[in-house]
């Protein structure tokens, strides 16, 4: 157990309450009583899996996930002069997100976007109905480490497959993680195309992200 | 050779799979005891349990319900079913409306049917109201079996880019989360308008009723928007009949704060869902669960069966559940497989006690 479990516990419920100056304080309260910004920063990562898993849950909703994101946002930045000079302003990835060409369907790829947005990746959203090409465009030009593909229809989610052949093509594959999602994607399905991560839902997207970043 | 001690079932994903009776009945209870978490209602019991456990172990390759325990069957996307071929599900069968409703009566011997508009959402209907109208009046004509109008309210069009109004995903990314809020709204205002337009219209022109399928797919402010448009519809057309049937288990929380008639709607489970569509107006409303693809079908179906008996013990409406690829139990599958289609739904009338499917 941690010296500062009182102030862990804080900013843990804090972030699940997700008000913004509500969690700005409980940061503030914590860093006065002596507890590392890095513990701080820690325990409102903790926090914020809390969240993602009451949102799974449908116990908190999108926008809740976003205020609380947001309000972690804020108590990091007042955090950042206590923070090694290697760890300010840094994301886990950069993600190119968007729903594979012929398809328009939009909600879904979104929330996994925010959802990934707030568990620290950064997240280039191409929006839907994204031509294959501009893709491959975002991991040789913009840096992209992680490609997020929807579809919501059994007649595009091949597309998804045309995708990875692209990267095969343009010789970036083994640069890249590809991840799968939409309601007729599969494990199976994902596993036949060569993808590197299917998720049933925005919140297990997030955590299967992550592990794939080893 | 797999032992005689192990069943033949499904994975969520359509795949087959073999379990033993302690893996099924393991199946079973988690996913009875997901749902009751998820939702607060209450696990199935014990002989609930064993009554699932007998219906998905039956060595049959299709099951059924007891002689005398029917129920009503309903169709939705009217003849697009018949007539549609996007390289999926449909059977690209060329037909006319007129056609695809008469073999639907005739011949599969649909309990009821519906007409659908080829993007089966409310808004591009508007601007060809007169043909629908028109079609309805001559199918009608035809038909003795009840014949609906159906559509998908479908907000998600409402909003950039394909609406008027902002897109609250993209506003939400950018932490303008009120102002993502006031879009939503708006366009909730927006559908109603626009259902009232257009049920009001294809019902004056014979329509027996409104199928709103797909309900809250665009969150629960679509939900809102809905829920006002089928006020609209009861107070002009009183004798109508109104299926409101939803997009998934729990209406997806995207403006958070949205109320009907005094109720946050993010987050309604099955249970809690049917009472505002009672207040709305609704005479039948039409429950979803979710297919999960990595579990099997014991554990999706118990879950689901557990939402709907949920929904079940607390409705006035009759309910009609949602049963199809990867909704009501049934294996997320382009063609989902016979034997779990035949188990979900004898599952969902004799232990759920649905009124139609």
């Amino acid at each position: 157990m941690s010296d500062f479990a009182n102030e862990t516990k804080a900013v843990i419920d804090a972030m699940v309450a997700y008000k913004v100056d509500g969690i700005q304080k409980a940061a503030a309260s914590a860093k006065a009583a002596g507890m590392e910004a890095t513990e701080i920063i820690e325990a409102m990562g903790a926090g914020m899996s809390e969240v993602g898993i009451q949102f799974q849950r449908g116990k908190l909703f999108l926008p809740h996930v976003l205020s609380a994101a947001n309000g972690m946002t804020a108590a990091v930045k007042e955090l950042e002069a206590d923070l090694p000079i290697d760890q300010v302003g840094t994301t886990l990835a950069k993600v190119c997100m968007g729903t594979v060409e012929g398809d328009v369907h939009d909600i879904g790829k979104s929330i996994v976007s925010t959802m990934l947005q707030c568990g620290g990746f950064e997240v280039v959203d191409l929006g839907r109905d994204v031509p294959s090409p501009d893709f491959i465009d975002q991991v040789v030009n913009n840096g992209c480490t992680m490609v997020g593909l929807s579809a919501l229809m059994t007649t595009t989610m091949t597309v998804q497959e045309d995708v990875i052949k692209l990267l095969k093509e343009a010789g970036v594959r083994d640069q890249v993680k590809v991840l799968v999602g939409g309601a007729p994607v599969t494990q199976a399905f994902a596993d036949k195309i060569g993808a590197d991560c299917f998720s049933e839902s925005a919140s297990e997207q997030v955590d299967k992200a992550k592990a794939l970043l080893g | 050779m797999k032992s005689m001690s192990e069943y033949c079932t499904r994975n969520g994903d359509g795949s087959t799979l073999y379990q033993n009776k302690e893996q099924m009945m393991q199946d079973i209870r988690d996913g009875t005891a997901d749902a009751a978490d998820m939702a607060g209602v209450r696990e199935l019991n014990a002989n609930e349990i064993d009554h699932l456990f007998e219906i998905i172990s039956s060595k049959r390759r299709v099951v059924g319900v007891e002689r005398g325990r029917e129920v009503v069957l309903s169709y939705d996307v009217g003849q697009l079913d018949m007539a549609g071929d996007n390289g999926n599900s449909g059977g690209g069968i060329a037909s006319s409306r007129l056609n695809g409703a008469l073999v639907h009566e005739r011949t599969l011997c649909a309990d009821t049917f519906e007409l659908a508009h080829t993007d089966y959402s409310i808004k591009p209907v508007k601007p060809v109201i007169a043909n629908e109208m028109n079609d309805m009046e001559n199918i009608q004509n035809n038909l003795t079996i009840p014949y609906f109008y159906g559509a998908m309210p479908n907000m998600g069009l409402y909003y950039a880019p394909d609406g008027p109004y902002g897109n609250p995903a993209d506003l939400m990314r950018e932490f303008k989360i009120e102002e993502a809020q006031q879009e939503a709204e708006k366009s909730a205002v927006h559908l109603a308008r626009d259902i009232e337009y257009v049920s009001t219209r294809v019902y004056k022109a014979g329509a027996d009723g409104f199928n709103f399928d797909t309900t809250a797919s665009a969150g629960d402010a679509d939900f809102v928007g809905t829920l006002h448009g089928v006020e609209k519809l009861r107070a002009q057309c009183p004798n109508a009949y109104i299926l409101l049937g939803m997009a998934g288990e729990n209406v997806m929380g995207i403006h958070g704060e949205i109320e009907y008639d005094g109720q946050v709607v993010a987050g309604l489970f099955p249970q809690e869902q049917v009472v505002l569509a009672e207040k709305a107006g609704a005479d039948v409303f039409g429950p979803v669960a979710n297919t999960n693809t990595g579990k099997s079908l014991a554990w999706n179906l118990a879950r689901a069966v557990t939402f709907v008996r949920g929904c079940a013990d607390v409705s006035n409406l009759p309910l009609h559940v949602n049963m199809g690829m990867g909704v009501g139990g049934i294996p997320m599958a382009e063609t989902p497989p016979l034997d779990a289609v035949t188990r979900c739904s004898t599952a969902m009338v004799e232990i759920a006690k649905v009124d139609g499917i």
